[in-house]
């Protein structure tokens, strides 16, 4: 209820809603609409063209390119990677985040240094990263070492290079790379709890876990449903740290459906097909996101318990 | 676009133009390159303006290549800035990046309409599609007086439909480098001749626990050479012209040398992890080899100064390195000699002022070219005569390859369109990680041409 | 006494000599190592590679070659020392500064204004500016290059902060709201209608209750904002052609060239590439810490 008292009629309020919300949001809004949503019309359009980015743009193809993404093995292989890829995150990446923004949230000496240390993989480039975990996972690197000190040295494997282990080789570097994003977003969420329930709750002779389960959890529900969605999104996406440590390889087998469009797109000089791979993904990306946003995130909508 | 927008881009056009002239002189981008070197801010062209007696207006001449590195680096701005001294009128804009970072800036430029006037080429199917959007000038008239200079295998590269639309400044072979030291070890006194006789040298090295070759698997390119000489030896020059000029992969050649590649893939012949080790850097092929975890390699010129980064300061510049030609295919069409190698050109945008055609022919002069040899640094300059320049001794064995032999193919990537490039280096891929068959190779290539 | 058979008598031996509460505190001690061994293991994983990272600039391209885990040896401060006295370095440095500090202050600002009502005012197609907002996320930026180049040049922005800030931020618009949208329904209305009483409209209530409220969250979209600007590769690399505009990300890609790659000098260049952002982010830290001091928010 932003209006205040002024105007009864109810097209009255709306419009005063719509002023003030209208006025908030319009530097964003233009902002947006010029930069984001207007190039990728753009683009969009150029998935019904048959386009290799120099001549010009007269060869109209229909839905042809859409046809031959969803036919080819290759592009297919790539959504099945994707989808692997997400389901690992939710079950992986975000407890582990959670967990350890629920450790880091307690004061202790240290705290400071750990919270950075945790967060520097996500600042480092893509391109640091992929080399570094090269050198460590490549025969006679770090990890081959460590195994071998520790006794189990025929554990190694050239995980990077085996097709049967390139994908997992690299959900792990992924985790490594990004779970600092979910642990800071979650560390801000658990900032916003105050002190005193979870005392109350103690207070009242909950245990340790008893508090994070029934208060602290469910307190920040809102932060977690968040991060969900993001990596959901982020694991459809993936593409800089898949295109630097693998270029989807060996043989496709650790291709994601972003690096699959920069390959036939740019690489290969494909601009229309890569552009009609990029509208499957967003398709996909947007049923996901409406979906979710529906079933989902529409308890944080509702306003009902957490408004206030 | 609709009118209105060109009207906008020709205004952005004219606005970046006008910036470029503004900009004064030959401005080098400049790069924090060799260590110790303090990196070069903008330096001035020391050229007066024009003299009374010259009534020739002035020129810009935007100027993109990817040598971003000394010595190339210093060599070129010295040409640009001789150039200049001698050309009074004519200004000369450089801008340098690094390969793949030029790749990506060029294909902008061009979509944007912002054809730079001088800007480095390979050549072959990547120049056609930038020939066949009316982006590059014509230069056939221009150059017919001084074409003859050019090595001509190498000019054919920049070739596309019988008329001249590139210049180019290097050629080099891909042959076999190996570790002397590997094959004194394993009691190998000469290099194979036959391709048979390479698959025996294979297994005697394996014998002798010495891993045979070093191969960048996670840069696929590097695997595709393989077949790509296998196909050339098959098909012959006629077999490749023909599969690359209308896109017919059919020819049971192909399938041919996919099945020799499988007979030496068979033999397991490659270091551990070798599907993801890049061609350069920390777990490389390059390194691979360097430390001797490798004893053959199948690369273009460039090898011994990559070795030699890699080696741990232990190998000088092609110390204990040999070379020798990729091996005969016995009863093959092809001839024995025949390469397979790319290099680098200039080629000349459609709006290029007409000097631009006259500074490019300085820049691949006798004296030119000469220094440029005399650098050894990997560029193989392909002016005639100028073959002497170069003393390296592990060069001058590709150039002496390079000069036997009557016919040599672009790299397959660069032949045909990157499409298709792309395609072969992926089907190639297939075999030596052993996903794929010989068959399946040629018909995957094959279904990728005709697309 | 007869001597315990079972491991209950024996457990019930250590219990009456232990005294009472000892198998409660042996098992919050247990809990404890457990957790902190897990921590310590967590941690080596974590720190490991950004050590070796750091480490590996100071040797040079051949030792990584050679030995891929060694210790530096000889120690080759070149890498770092080459990269902090050239020129270019610091002139990459500021401009990947201004052009981070321009794109956060916009984003931020920007998408703070719009999750504002969105988060808090109901208004007839709110949730459609939602999911408007959210589709920028759900496309890959980079196929939209080049009408992005196209409309940034006929702009005039080429070679020019603005043309990279502006994108940036409107690329990042997406996720600041969906991550400040949560945070700022949970203030709580009471303060709101406390605000209107005091005669404060919602322009005031937002720059003087919400935002100082809502600093955890607006510190860490902000953190996001400046790392995702730092380590942009594509746009800058399209968009600037004169090198004294570069910044950080293209001033690497000179250790490579068409032939050769410089590992260390990379990793070193980068290394030191990193330490303004996590800079950024310890300074922005202390604000997390800060939070809501009790009771100004539950009534």
């Amino acid at each position: 209820m932003a209006t205040d008292v002024g105007s009864s009629s109810r097209t009255g309020r709306n419009l005063r809603a719509w002023g003030v919300a209208g006025l908030f949001m319009l530097p964003a809004l233009a902002l947006y609409a010029l930069f984001v949503l207007f190039p990728i019309v753009q683009a969009a359009r150029f998935s019904l063209f048959d386009w290799n980015g120099l001549e010009a743009l007269d060869k109209f193809i229909g839905l042809a390119n859409f046809e031959r993404a969803l036919a080819d093995p290759v592009f297919l292989g790539a959504v099945s990677h994707n989808a692997f890829i997400v389901i690992l995150s939710l079950a992986v990446q975000i407890p582990f985040a959670l967990g350890l923004a629920l450790m880091l949230n307690r004061k202790f000496r240290g705290r400071a240094i750990l919270r950075l240390i945790f967060f520097a993989p996500y600042v480092i480039a893509e391109v640091i990263t992929a080399i570094v975990w090269s050198l460590l996972l490549q025969p006679n690197g770090l990890a081959e070492h460590l195994l071998t000190a520790i006794g189990l040295e025929d554990a190694y494997s050239p995980w990077l290079a085996d097709t049967d282990t390139v994908l997992i080789a690299l959900f792990f570097i992924i985790t490594w790379k990004y779970f600092g994003f979910h642990m800071i977003l979650l560390l801000a969420g658990l900032q916003g709890i105050p002190r005193e329930i979870e005392e109350a709750a103690a207070i009242d002779g909950a245990s340790r876990w008893q508090g994070i389960r029934y208060v602290t959890l469910p307190l920040l529900g809102p932060t977690i449903r968040v991060s969900v969605f993001l990596s959901i999104i982020g694991s459809l996406q993936l593409f800089d740290l898949v295109w630097v440590t693998t270029r989807g390889g060996p043989v496709n087998f650790s291709n994601t459906m972003a690096v699959y469009m920069f390959d036939r797109g740019f690489v290969r000089f494909q601009f229309g097909y890569g552009s009609a791979v990029a509208v499957i993904l967003f398709l996909i990306c947007f049923v996901l996101a409406l979906a979710y946003q529906r079933w989902v995130l529409r308890r944080d909508t509702e306003g009902a318990t957490t408004y206030g | 676009m609709t009118s209105r927008w060109r009207l906008l881009s020709v205004m952005g056009v004219m606005a970046l133009m006008f910036s470029a002239c503004s900009g004064g002189g030959a401005t080098t981008s400049p790069s924090a390159a060799a260590s110790g070197a303090p990196s070069a801010a903008p330096s001035e062209a020391a050229s007066p303006s024009t003299a009374p007696s010259e009534a020739a207006a002035p020129v810009t001449i935007t100027w993109y290549h990817i040598q971003n590195n000394d010595p190339g680096l210093s060599l070129w701005k010295a040409l640009a800035d001789e150039y200049m001294a001698a050309h009074p009128n004519v200004k000369i804009d450089i801008q340098v990046n690094e390969n793949e970072a030029f790749k990506t800036k060029l294909t902008t430029l061009l979509q944007q309409g912002d054809v730079p006037d001088l800007f480095q080429t390979w050549g072959g199917g990547g120049l056609r599609q930038q020939v066949e959007a009316g982006l590059v000038k014509d230069i056939t008239a221009d150059i017919a007086s001084w074409k003859d200079t050019i090595n001509p295998g190498a000019l054919g590269m920049y070739q596309v439909d019988g008329k001249n639309y590139g210049i180019p400044f290097d050629l080099g072979l891909v042959g076999f480098w190996y570790n002397t030291k590997s094959f004194t070890d394993a009691g190998i006194t000469t290099p194979p001749k036959t391709w048979d006789e390479f698959l025996t040298t294979v297994q005697t090295l394996k014998a002798k626990g010495i891993t045979p070759i070093a191969l960048a698997g996670k840069d696929t390119w590097t695997g595709a050479f393989y077949w790509a000489y296998l196909a050339v030896r098959n098909a012959g020059q006629a077999g490749m012209e023909k599969a690359v000029v209308s896109g017919d992969w059919s020819d049971p050649a192909f399938v041919k040398a996919g099945e020799q590649f499988k007979q030496l893939i068979d033999l397991k012949p490659f270091q551990k992890g070798f599907l993801a080790a890049p061609w350069d850097g920390a777990g490389s092929g390059a390194a691979a080899m360097a430390t001797y975890n490798g004893a053959m390699q199948l690369m273009g010129q460039w090898l011994p100064g990559t070795v030699n980064a890699n080696s741990g300061g232990s190998r000088a510049m092609g110390e204990g390195l040999g070379w020798f030609p990729f091996p005969a295919v016995e009863g093959a069409a092809g001839d024995p000699f025949d390469g397979l190698g790319g290099g680098n050109g200039f080629a000349v945008g459609k709006d290029a002022p007409p000097e631009t055609v006259d500074f490019l022919h300085y820049l691949v002069s006798l004296d030119a070219a000469n220094r440029w040899g005399a650098l050894n640094s990997g560029i193989l300059p392909t002016t005639n005569g100028s073959e002497a320049s170069t003393t390296d001794p592990m060069l001058s064995l590709v150039l002496e390859g390079r000069a036997k032999a009557k016919f040599v193919q672009l790299y397959l990537d660069q032949a045909t369109t990157p499409e298709l490039g792309g395609a072969i280096n992926e089907a190639v891929a297939t075999l030596y990680a052993g996903t794929g068959t010989p068959e399946s190779v040629a018909q995957a290539i094959n279904a990728a041409a005709g697309q | 006494m007869a001597e315990p058979t079972t491991v209950r008598e024996a457990v019930a031996v250590v219990d009456r000599r232990a005294g009472p509460g000892a198998r409660v505190r042996v098992r919050r001690i247990a809990g404890s190592v457990l957790r902190y061994g897990v921590l310590l293991a967590v941690t080596a994983v974590i720190v490991i590679p950004v050590v070796y990272a750091v480490l590996s600039g100071f040797r040079d391209a051949p030792q990584l070659a050679a030995n891929p885990v060694g210790l530096p040896n000889p120690w080759v401060w070149t890498n770092y020392t080459d990269s902090l006295m050239s020129a270019s370095f610091w002139v990459q440095l500021r401009n990947s500064a201004v052009v981070a500090g321009l794109s956060t202050v916009v984003v931020v600002l920007f998408a703070a204004l719009a999750a504002f009502v969105i988060a808090r005012r109901e208004f007839p197609g709110r949730e459609l500016a939602y999911t408007v907002f959210t589709l920028g996320l759900l496309f890959p930026a980079t196929v939209a290059i080049l009408p992005l180049l196209i409309l940034v040049r006929d702009l005039g922005l080429l070679d020019n902060p603005l043309g990279l800030a502006l994108p940036e931020a409107a690329f990042g618009l997406p996720l600041t709201i969906i991550i400040l949208r949560p945070f700022f329904r949970s203030i709580p209305k009471e303060l709101e209608d406390a605000a209107a009483l005091d005669g404060c409209g919602p322009l005031g209530f937002f720059f003087r209750i919400l935002l100082p409220l809502s600093r955890p969250a607006l510190v860490t979209v902000a953190v996001l904002a400046i790392v995702a600007s730092w380590n942009q590769f594509l746009l800058p690399l399209v968009m600037l052609s004169d090198a004294g505009n570069w910044t950080l990300p293209l001033g690497v890609t000179n250790f490579s060239t068409q032939y050769t790659t410089d590992t260390a000098r990379i990793v070193a260049y980068t290394s030191l590439a990193i330490v303004p952002a996590l800079a950024f982010y310890l300074v922005a830290e202390r604000q997390l810490v800060g939070g809501l001091t009790g009771g100004s928010v539950k009534g």
